[in-house]
């Protein structure tokens, strides 16, 4: 047991002592601090537009339109009479920056809805902002020129708002379709993520040992199983160690939202209403379980892997299949999040290979009963147990050899004999 | 006299090919004891056998008089492999550390003597760097530290020499004579006669996996081989050559040029070939009764062809399946 730990603690000190290691440990808080500041400036609703309105129409409706537009608070509007050389210099004065651009209105705009908008920068939401400005306006004026009082007409336009409520696991929860799909997709990529990376760590370290002939002294003191253990154990520390930096600084960075939000000079109340995806603790538990199986189970594939290469680039031939093992679930994702109760979504929930994937994403998506939670866990325990058996077989044989790499026929032979 | 090692009737077969064939080895407490052989004998594979690398397919490894190869013993063994190797990416001092700590070594006893290794053979400076940063000859002794770092009673060396340069190749030979002074046991294979003949209390030729002779050099050297001249010439050779085809005097020659090794033939004496020799006009810069060499052995044992591999290429048992 004291030789199992000093090959882990090898395994994890090494690792973390890279500077790829800090990278992506540095790299998540930045990508977090990045959504936490986008989330605040699209709660100060962007920065106002500036444009002109030229106004061609019979009934002076410009005027209207500015009114509205003003009214948003999204622009900042200013009226320009029609004229012949209006669009030049309108034209001259976006490109010189002094107007975001402008809006032309003409009598079409009430007969056949249409309107034209020239501006330097197309964004999608001044474009749907003023859609819908353009729009109430347009409807409402058409009302008035059938006869309707224009104060029935005001009071027939209200705003919708739905509030979205997730049933989850017999609990309405507040949160909405769309971040449950997120936060499904979200840890769906994560998982693969980190068993992919993490994965290929063992690999290359068995690979490593090899190329470098020190495997002889090693299993010449340490059995080849409690040295794969050892490495696998260690690149998995890794990984967890990898994730704890990650929740504490997400935690942080949350709870310092007040401040960034002042600091960005944006209302610090406003962060309150800030959607966060709700990740109960039930959650997290599937999460962490099945990440730990998934992880376990690929990297002894991923062992076995290295242990029959002789060199990086038969290594990444050799690789292949279990990525793509890996990748049906990864691009099932979609599938998955979209009907998790599908007959689909419940095989891949069944079969040891995408179960890592597919049953936090069901369990998220909140379609999964708990017995066949169960039932997904004991099937990848079997399944870790059995391809770790293999692989222990395959690395046992393979960490000695050198030369080419064993087809199928030999690998089977390897197995049965070693 | 306890026998650290003993080997009993071992074979390994891979696919194809026996490379050990029930071979019977045991070395003695305090020996140093050499595995000679030419390329694909089965030294190596005899050395992964009792270190626990390979399983033998039948017989038994015994080591220190109990039951267990090398990785039972791993805290007693040294163990210097033939493919030398360690962890580039990794500091020096750690490496070490580490592949004491396997060995079951505690932590901080290996390191204690890690940091004593280092200095006694002068890279005190270097055992925070990356092994990658030292240059050949320093990684060669810090893989000859990490062998003999736990003071081991017992050391097996694969090759010893091969590779070494010459300054690590004296520390090597110092090492190992040091060790027998203090009672401990070496096994070392080797294909290189000299070191053989130098450092070998006893030694055993093995080719094609079986044991073709063992016993203490002068042993061996008494039982193969009879009585032997060896000629050097001072320049001209004159008519030498026809007095070493002269069956009736010389049974074997081996010449090397400007010297050569006779073989008498039985009966004959070396006188005649001494008088025979001056009347051919050879000039003499020696002309010396011996026992035969150990490469002469070697090679009447194992048959010339196998003999001049074993001299031209420094290493064996690669790519096995």
């Amino acid at each position: 047991m004291h030789k199992v730990w000093a090959v882990i603690r090898r395994e994890f000190i090494e690792r973390v002592r890279t500077k790829w290691f800090w990278v992506s440990a540095i790299l998540g808080p930045v990508l977090f601090a990045g959504i936490i500041v986008f989330q605040i400036v699209q709660s100060m609703g962007g920065a106002v537009r500036n444009i002109a309105v030229v106004d061609s129409t019979s009934d002076k409706l410009g005027d209207q339109v500015v009114e509205a537009l003003d009214a948003s608070g999204s622009f900042g509007s200013t009226l320009a009479p029609a004229g012949p050389r209006v669009i030049d210099s309108l034209r001259a004065l976006v490109e010189s920056k002094q107007l975001n651009g402008f809006l032309i209105v003409t009598d079409d705009l009430v007969q056949t809805g249409r309107a034209e908008y020239q501006a330097s920068n197309l964004g999608m939401q001044t474009i749907e902002a003023l859609q819908r400005t353009l729009g109430r306006l347009v409807v409402k004026a058409r009302l008035e020129q059938k006869g309707v009082n224009p104060g029935v007409v005001d009071w027939a336009q209200i705003r919708i708002a739905l509030d979205q409520k997730k049933i989850s696991h017999g609990r309405a929860v507040s949160d909405s379709a769309a971040q449950s799909f997120f936060t499904a997709y979200f840890m769906a990529i994560l998982l693969f993520m980190a068993i992919l990376l993490y994965g290929v760590n063992v690999m290359s370290s068995v690979l490593e040992e090899k190329t470098t002939r020190i495997i002889e002294v090693l299993v010449s003191s340490v059995r080849p199983f409690q040295l794969m253990l050892g490495k696998i154990l260690g690149a998995g520390a890794v990984s967890f160690f990898q994730f704890a930096i990650w929740g504490v600084s997400a935690r942080v960075l949350l709870s310092l939202r007040r401040p960034i939000a002042r600091a960005l000079g944006a209302d610090p109340t406003s962060v309150q209403t800030m959607s966060l995806p709700h990740i109960p603790p039930a959650t997290l538990a599937v999460f962490i379980a099945f990440f730990l199986g998934g992880f376990l189970l690929y990297s002894a594939m991923f062992a076995a892997v290295g242990a029959m290469s002789s060199n990086e680039q038969e290594a990444r031939q050799a690789q292949q299949p279990v990525t793509y093992l890996l990748m049906i679930s990864y691009l099932s994702i979609l599938g998955l999040t979209n009907d998790p109760s599908s007959t689909f979504a419940r095989t891949l929930s069944l079969v040891p290979f995408t179960t890592p994937i597919a049953t936090p994403v069901r369990w998220t998506a909140g379609s999964m009963p708990t017995w066949e939670l169960a039932l997904s866990l004991v099937i990848l325990v079997i399944g870790i147990v059995g391809v770790t058996w293999i692989a222990a077989r395959i690395y046992r044989v393979g960490i000695l050899m050198t030369g080419k790499r064993p087809n199928l026929k030999e690998l089977m032979r390897w197995v049965r004999t070693a | 006299m306890s026998e650290p090692v003993v080997v009993d009737r071992v074979t390994k077969r891979f696919a194809g090919h026996t490379a050990v064939d029930a071979l019977s080895l045991s070395v003695s407490s305090g020996n140093i004891y050499g595995l000679l052989g030419p390329n694909g004998a089965g030294k190596t594979t005899t050395l992964r056998m009792i270190m626990d690398i390979y399983e033998p397919d039948s017989g038994s490894v015994r080591l220190f008089d109990q039951i267990g190869g090398g990785r039972t013993h791993s805290a007693r063994i040294g163990y210097l492999p033939e493919e030398r190797g360690l962890y580039l990416r990794m500091r020096v001092l750690d490496v070490l550390v580490y592949l004491a700590e396997v060995k079951g070594v505690s932590r901080r006893s290996a390191r204690l003597k890690a940091v004593e290794w280092l200095e006694r053979l002068g890279l005190t400076a270097w055992r925070m760097r990356k092994v990658s940063d030292l240059s050949k000859g320093m990684q060669q002794k810090v893989q000859f530290i990490s062998t003999v770092l736990h003071d081991p009673d017992l050391v097996i060396l694969d090759e010893p020499f091969s590779g070494l340069d010459p300054v690590n190749s004296q520390v090597l030979r110092d090492t190992v004579v040091d060790y027998r002074r203090r009672g401990k046991t070496v096994l070392f294979s080797t294909h290189i006669m000299e070191h053989a003949e130098q450092l070998c209390d006893r030694l055993c030729i093995i080719a094609r996996g079986k044991k073709l002779v063992d016993g203490t050099l002068a042993e061996v050297k008494s039982t193969h081989g009879g009585k032997h001249v060896i000629v050097a010439f001072d320049g001209s050779q004159g008519s030498a050559q026809q007095v070493f085809a002269d069956r009736r005097l010389v049974a074997k020659v081996q010449d090397f040029g400007q010297q050569a090794e006779l073989e008498l033939a039985p009966g004959a004496d070396a006188q005649e070939i001494l008088k025979a020799l001056v009347a051919s006009g050879a000039r003499l810069a020696r002309f010396e009764l011996a026992s035969p060499s150990l490469h002469k052995i070697f090679v009447d044992l194992v048959g010339p062809e196998a003999a001049t591999a074993a001299a031209s290429s420094g290493s064996e048992d690669r790519s096995r399946a």
